[in-house]
């Protein structure tokens, strides 16, 4: 049975005290917590294999070797892809970067539409301008609807501008609005652009594969999905990949080196460039294996119910103007509010006072805030191991908030 | 909660010198990138001495508390001695609350304008 209050035991972090009250983590969307079991991995990873990888001739390197090899089967098999198409880089910030310059520069030219969404992080947005920058192609954003959707209407209009590149986030981390994006990336298909989807708040809540979505990209990152930072993945088809040149260049991706030019190797050591994060990629691969022993349709179950419970007790709480969809089918994640009369910061200070840990500000969703026409906003954000009674918590802290500025 | 005490409430509630300078002699502004807080100030020189300190802006309780203090606090300070100190020490002297880390961007922003004023 799916327990949250048993799986916090899992996590060590659960036993601290903040403020003199037990900590309510409600700020999972923007780093997960991480159980003990990813924190032993990386621990016996440093403490009894670990070499440097791809070297060979000696019993360590051979050992940190195959882990690493482990790990991207491990994460290829959880996402759908193929191994020889799961690159390991640091986040999701990283991986949309590699897209961005090693696609983006030699694929995109002067005049090319490159289209996104206003709800994207700024993580999927600026590097995109930075590749308009160097290349001339021009940025179209799809527009999000009063309601906190996807305008799908804006977005078929903008199709026909013929974009070489559409990329969207699978779920809104300001809104928490879960986009159809299997659909989204057919009808771009149908305009022959290429796909990138940004996963970083999908994959830690639903099952995805990256096959039966059928996009071109896909980026996530580990530390929000139960792993450790420092850890994310790209994965790419392997017709894409293969034709494209690498990111970043050294040790590691090439195949012979000459004075004056060097030959690459194969996917997906191409685009890994330098010693590899061996103990991060060990520990997301605990990660998964912990959310596999839980069951991503458990875990999937759990989350909308979090968001259900949030919504019914927060549209109960005077002057609290909830963002995104109200029906919770639609989200996945997180609920992010306004609470009328009171800056975001000032909320997240009272709350925290109660050992409630929320996010406040922009959430590096700056044009998003703009269209909604707000300055800063509240995001309560779950992960397997809230409970109702966080959401109960952040609730009667709420009432703190209306002690403290009398609102 | 300590941060929010009566003092800091009292100019989050009633913000002095809010508004402003018909024909100021140095302005400036600055924005807290991690919220979109915006915070201007103008100030009326004569004979190096600070005769009127209005501001005006978007904020949270710290920021508007802070800009409200900061100027209450230019008013008759000479220019020189106010450029002479450290953003640091002009919180110290001007605001004279403290806030945890995760808030101290809210508490300097003020400060952080009226110190570019010079260079604007």
């Amino acid at each position: 049975m799916f327990d949250p209050s048993l799986i916090k035991k899992d996590f060590p972090i659960f036993s601290r005290n903040v403020n003199g009250k037990p900590l309510v983590y409600l700020d999972s969307g923007a780093t997960s917590q991480k159980p003990g079991i990813v924190l032993d991995a990386e621990r016996e990873y440093y403490e009894k294999h670990n070499a440097n990888v791809h070297r060979g001739a000696h019993t360590l390197g051979d050992e940190a070797t195959a882990m690493l090899a482990l790990a991207r089967s491990v994460v290829a098999k959880f996402v759908g892809g193929r191994e020889s198409e799961i690159i390991f880089v640091r986040n999701t910030t990283e991986a949309i970067n590699l897209v961005a310059y090693a696609w983006g520069l030699d694929n995109l030219r002067t005049g090319d539409v490159i289209l996104s969404t206003e709800m994207e992080h700024h993580a999927n947005l600026v590097p995109w301008q930075q590749v308009a920058e160097r290349t001339g192609a021009k940025i179209e954003l799809a527009k999000v609807t009063s309601g906190g959707l996807l305008d799908l209407e804006d977005y078929a209009r903008k199709l026909k501008l013929k974009p070489k590149l559409v990329t969207m986030a699978h779920v809104s981390n300001a809104l928490g609005t879960v986009n159809p994006v299997k659909e989204m990336t057919k009808m771009a298909h149908g305009v022959g652009a290429v796909v990138l989807i940004d996963g970083a708040q999908a994959v830690p809540h639903m099952r995805v594969n990256v096959t039966d979505l059928g996009c071109d990209f896909y980026a996530f990152s580990g530390h929000k999905m139960l792993g450790p930072m420092g850890i994310g993945v790209l994965w790419g088809k392997k017709e894409i990949l293969t034709k494209m040149s690498p990111f970043l260049t050294g040790g590691g991706m090439i195949n012979e080196v000459y004075p004056d030019h060097s030959t690459w190797t194969d996917l997906p050591d191409k685009f890994e460039a330098g010693t590899p994060n061996v103990a991060g990629a060990v520990g997301l691969m605990a990660a998964i294996e912990y959310l596999e022993t839980l069951g991503m349709e458990q875990v999937g179950r759990h989350d909308r119910e979090m968001v259900a419970y949030a919504i019914s007790k927060l549209e109960k709480v005077d002057k609290v103007k909830l963002l995104g969809p109200v029906n919770a089918e639609l989200r996945s994640g997180s609920v992010g509010f306004e609470y009328m009369g009171v800056h975001a910061h000032d909320v997240a200070t009272v709350l925290d006072s109660e050992g409630v840990a929320i996010r406040s500000g922009h959430h590096c969703t700056m044009v998003l805030h703009k269209s909604l026409g707000l300055a800063a906003s509240v995001r309560a954000s779950f992960n397997v191991y809230t409970t109702t009674d966080d959401i109960d918590a952040l609730i009667s802290a709420l009432d703190k908030v209306k002690k403290v500025f009398g609102k | 909660m300590d941060l929010y005490k009566e003092e800091v409430m009292d100019h989050y509630e009633h913000p002095r010198n809010v508004g402003e300078i018909e024909s100021p002699n140095l302005q400036g502004r600055d924005s807290n990138a991690s919220c979109g807080d915006m915070v201007q100030f103008q100030l009326a020189i004569e004979n190096g001495i600070i005769k009127n300190a209005k501001w005006q802006g978007i904020g949270c309780a710290i920021t508007t508390a802070a800009a409200s203090k900061l100027s209450e606090w230019l008013v008759n300070k000479n220019i020189e001695d106010v450029k002479s100190k450290s953003e640091k020490e002009l919180t110290k002297l001007a605001i004279g609350f403290e806030v945890n880390p995760g808030r101290l961007k809210c508490l300097t922003l003020p400060v952080r304008v009226v110190k570019r004023i010079w260079e604007s």
